[in-house]
């Protein structure tokens, strides 16, 4: 679905992505990394909201590197950025729906869509007409996440989805999440490995800008570099 | 219960607006005019605001509607009427080009940007003096109807509820997600799908369209341009500040600063010539210190604590 080949990008003369080799399939995949490791450039290069140096981007077999953000949108990749990820002068509603209005697939399954988050985040039907501002922060996040899936998308792609929330909220997330992934393949960053590794199925590990490692769920959970550096054990 | 009353209010000062030149003279009727010009303008301007963008060339676009007005008449020898609508495309197509080489731009860039388009259509009408009469300007030989003041009255009102509706109808429908996205975030609007150039190009010309006609209208009720006061930077500061002063990012603010600074400008003018303007700046300066959601938002305020103490 989403193959990225030898991708390189710069910050002025700082490199800070090298060579990177990633695929995503119908499947789940955490990308994990210490901050700085240029997980969010990544992601950023894939939404075409910067432009990498080398290399390619495809998804489903087309070339989207150079491609305007709205446009790779209406491809079917929705993001779910770090911060500010709502509209905050709109009521829960409305935010749900700006994800879909300008989405030409998703715009005439609007009512369906609607339902379908509402019923996997059944809270926010509950505040349906309050403004998101008016939000808690782990309920914001849901909004954002919906947001997302109103644009039916076919890759979603979650930037450190957990940061800011309280560990209850971060399971309740990354459990929605493993249930979602039977419908939606999902790209994830996150610093919280052990929460996230049991929701996706592969992962990468970024270090310096390169993959330092790739591997299953398990195999990560289980390798002493992972263990040491990011679960702490 | 307020939409009723908004409802209602906006009927009221329509029938008032409607039936106010039976009633009342040639000097009031002229400053009713006016303040739809401006009031217009201010509307129109904000329309744009919603977007984030900020625009300093209202009275560009009123001077190339202006312009485009009374050139199109001596020149062509058009009707009245045809030369408004050709001051509006005019403004249209000029806005349109210079948007899509310089919507690119956000925030200060874009205002300055604008600040500078309506200083250089003034300079190349100052300097092409055997096409625009340079800086004497030019004279039309008759004035639209005739120069009956009641048809000019309904013809800037026809323009200023059609403005209402124009901005109304962005406020309500679908199109506001992008319209207010780079206001709210732009890169959260992008990742959903939305072609914000493309929705900024178009609100940039209709707006300037709006402006255009204005102009055109203003020129055609006083049959004459001149450098100076078709692109007069009090078309751009005055609708600026009635809009601040009424409340941004909606239609009523603009409406009620418009009618509030229009008039208590024009008494101003009566004892104070020249020094209304300072009194503007107090008002702005004021505004943004102590109400900077301007007259509406602070009803609005006003409103909420009350039901909220009953």
């Amino acid at each position: 679905m989403l193959e990225i080949r030898d991708l390189n990008s710069h910050y002025g003369k700082l490199h800070v992505l090298r060579d990177i080799n990633l695929q995503i399939g119908n499947e789940s995949v955490g990308l994990f990394g210490p901050n700085g490791s240029g997980k969010t450039t990544l992601i950023n290069a894939v939404m075409g909201l910067w432009k990498p140096t080398s290399g390619s981007i495809n998804f489903n077999e087309e070339d989207i590197t150079n491609i305007d953000t709205y446009n790779i949108a209406r491809k079917g990749i929705a993001l779910v950025p770090q911060e500010r990820e709502l509209f905050p002068g709109m009521n829960v509603q409305e935010n749900l729906e700006s994800g879909a209005a300008y989405i030409p697939h998703a715009k005439d399954e609007l009512e369906s869509s609607l339902e379908n988050v509402y019923s996997i985040f059944p809270i926010l039907k509950e505040r349906s007409k309050q403004l998101a501002v008016t939000l808690s922060g782990g309920q914001q996040r849901m909004l954002a996440v919906g947001r997302a899936l109103m644009a039916k998308p076919k890759l979603l792609i979650l930037d450190e989805p957990s940061l800011g929330l309280q560990p209850s909220l971060v399971s309740e997330l990354f459990e929605k999440l493993a249930e979602m992934k039977e419908t939606v393949s999902i790209l994830v960053t996150e610093q919280n490995v052990r929460e996230s590794l049991k929701a996706v199925d592969r992962g990468y590990v970024l270090e310096n800008g390169s993959v330092a490692l790739e591997d299953s769920a398990e195999g990560l959970s289980t390798n002493p570099h992972v263990i040491k550096s990011y679960l702490g054990l | 219960m307020s939409k009723y009353i908004k409802t209602i209010v906006m009927a009221a000062v329509a029938v008032l607006a409607v039936a106010f030149p039976f009633y009342t003279g040639a000097y009031p009727q002229s400053i009713a005019q006016s303040v739809l010009t401006y009031m217009i303008l201010a509307v129109s301007w904000d329309m744009l605001l919603r977007t984030g963008q900020i625009s300093f060339g209202i009275a560009g676009f009123f001077g190339i509607g202006s312009y485009a007005a009374v050139l199109s008449m001596l020149y062509l020898n058009l009707p009245p009427m045809l030369t408004i609508l050709i001051g509006g495309i005019i403004a249209g197509a000029i806005a349109g080009l210079l948007g899509i080489a310089v919507l690119r731009l956000r925030g200060m860039y874009f205002a300055i940007v604008t600040l500078a388009v309506a200083e250089i259509f003034r300079i190349i009408m100052t300097n092409l003096k055997g096409f625009t009469g340079g800086p004497e300007g030019e004279l039309l030989p008759q004035l639209i109807f005739q120069g009956n003041p009641y048809l000019t009255y309904y013809l800037m009102f026809g323009m200023a509820v059609l403005t209402i509706i124009i901005s109304e109808i962005f406020l309500r429908s679908r199109v506001h997600y992008a319209l207010t996205a780079i206001r709210n975030d732009e890169i959260v609007a992008r990742s959903s799908g939305v072609n914000i150039f493309k929705y900024l190009v178009i609100i940039f010309i209709v707006t300037s369209v709006i402006q255009g006609m204005t102009g055109g209208i203003n020129a055609q009720t006083y049959g004459f341009v001149t450098p100076e006061s078709s692109f007069s930077l009090d078309y751009t500061l005055l609708p600026l500040a009635m809009a601040l002063l009424g409340g941004i990012y909606g239609t009523m603010g603009p409406v009620v600063g418009a009618l509030l600074l229009g008039i208590v400008s024009e008494y101003l003018k009566l004892y104070i010539p020249y020094g209304h303007l300072v009194i503007y700046g107090i008002i702005v300066v004021i505004v943004i210190l102590y109400m900077p959601q301007g007259i509406v938002g602070l009803a609005a305020r006003i409103r909420k604590a009350g039901a909220r103490n009953e």
